[in-house]
């Protein structure tokens, strides 16, 4: 008899449980109900980003593949003449220039990154962060030491690049990046790293407890730029 | 008899067990997802941004895939002829060099003039003036840009040195500083000039400086770099 009763007992206590567990969660399913179709669009978006992403980031590969078939047809149809050889090794080298090949050779790395410092211990806590403009201004002063090639987070400086702000993030080439910035230039070490003399940006920059670090390399890696150059406007004004 | 009846009750239990942690299990996965989406709902107008930005740069990828495509087989159809293929290889060193700043250029684009102020507040352009004015030019698209006439490469510097003489390719230049800029007109002088931009800020602080569009039978014009560009150290 007592065993029974037991046994219906925890039959009770458990039907219960679980009543309750439906209930909280019908409530929550009407609750976020409004939120989940919201997040419907959302979802939908952000799929959508992620396929045109994906999509472009094909294309890229796509033209990758018919750069290397334009170049192996123009050496096949340069190979016998010298002068169409000579605007071959042009074309190359432009290219080289321009940051549509990956490139390597001696130079320095720079690295740097927000302050540690606690916001609350200065008057301006902006002061503390890497902006664009300090970004911008040594990339002119690693231009001004003969650097040959630039990267920032491995995003190429090409003749149309520019480096703005957007929020706490930095938007260069069109993609974002975020602090530590590592800059990477190849050129000869030495003057690159005149970059670190005093009263130069960089000695500014660790006033305001910016993290700065620069390291001279002889092998350095600057990859190409994974975009597409495309003019519209400027044409070469032909000699007459 | 006795133990059948403890068999069907232990069944009856487990089952109720099962069905009460799938019932969690569920509310679980609910609960976590509808996380997720109060943070995201705030975002829906940047994710807008953010695919038209992705539109419109795989539109730009197409767009050269096609033409690379159409290049390509030129180069095939014209494989016989010598003349025509080598006019072929003059065309894509030419749109190289473009690129480069090697050759003279033309297009419609703007002209921006500054002039340093004699008023001490106001002050001087100054070389860190220029450096934002063509990283500005460079957001909006342009495609060739000069100051006084010295090409801006992709190795260009503008500094000041000794405080006071302003260097672009190691070049000093003076006032007035006249920047040429070749790409969408329209939108070049908009986002310069516009509420924020960069001249119109300049102008709210007192600064002389007037843009000036080009015209279809003035175009603009800007210079090639002068100098070899020679490079050393890359590979």
């Amino acid at each position: 008899m007592t065993n029974k009763k037991i046994i219906s007992l925890v039959l009770g206590i458990m039907c219960f449980a679980l009543t309750v567990g439906i209930c909280i969660q019908i409530r929550t399913v009407e609750n976020t109900n409004s939120a989940v179709s919201q997040s419907y669009t959302e979802n939908n978006l952000r799929g959508e980003v992620l396929k045109y992403k994906e999509r472009y980031d094909n294309k890229v590969k796509d033209i990758e593949k018919l750069d290397q078939e334009l170049e192996a047809k123009r050496e096949q149809v340069t190979a016998n003449n010298s002068e169409l050889e000579e605007a071959e090794n042009q074309i190359k080298q432009g290219n080289k220039l321009n940051g549509l090949t990956d490139v390597t050779g001696p130079g320095v790395i720079i690295t740097l990154s927000d302050s540690k410092a606690e916001a609350s211990s200065v008057m301006d806590s902006s002061l503390l962060v890497v902006h664009d403009l300090d970004v911008l201004s040594v990339i002119n002063e690693l231009k001004n030491a003969g650097a040959e090639a630039i990267s920032i987070n491995d995003q190429r400086i090409i003749p149309t690049t520019a480096i703005v702000c957007g929020g706490n993030i930095i938007n260069i080439n069109g993609e974002k990046i975020g602090a530590p910035f590592v800059i990477k230039a190849i050129g000869l070490p030495e003057t690159l790293a005149n970059l670190a003399r005093p009263e130069g940006y960089l000695s500014i920059l660790k006033e305001y407890q910016i993290g700065v670090e620069l390291k001279k390399s002889n092998n350095i890696t600057i990859n190409k730029y994974s975009g597409v150059i495309n003019y519209k406007y400027a044409t070469t004004i032909q000699e007459k | 008899m006795k133990k059948k009846g403890k068999l069907t009750v232990t069944i009856t239990m487990g089952i109720a067990c099962f069905a009460l942690v799938m019932v969690m299990f569920m509310q679980f996965k609910i609960v976590s997802e509808t996380d997720i989406t109060s943070i995201e709902t705030m975002r829906e107008e940047e994710l807008r941004t953010e695919l038209a930005n992705w539109k419109d740069k795989y539109q730009e990828a197409n767009n050269q895939y096609e033409e690379k495509n159409q290049k390509l087989q030129e180069y095939k159809d014209k494989e016989a002829s010598n003349a025509e293929s080598s006019e072929l290889i003059q065309k894509e060193l030419d749109q190289v060099n473009v690129v480069l700043g090697k050759t003279d250029v033309e297009g419609e684009g703007i002209t921006i003039t500054l002039k340093d102020s004699d008023d001490v507040e106001v002050g001087k352009i100054t070389s860190d003036n220029l450096l934002s004015i063509v990283n500005a030019l460079k957001l909006a698209g342009a495609e060739a840009i000069s100051i006084n006439e010295e090409r801006i490469i992709n190795m260009s510097d503008i500094v000041t040195v000794n405080l006071t003489v302003i260097k672009v390719n190691q070049q000093r230049i003076l006032s007035p500083y006249i920047i040429k800029a070749i790409g969408n007109q329209t939108y070049l002088e908009s986002s310069l000039l516009g509420n924020g931009g960069y001249i119109d800020q300049l102008k709210k602080i007192g600064h002389d400086v007037s843009i000036e569009k080009s015209t279809k039978n003035n175009k603009i014009k800007i210079p090639k770099y002068n100098k070899e560009i020679t490079t050393k150290y890359m590979k």
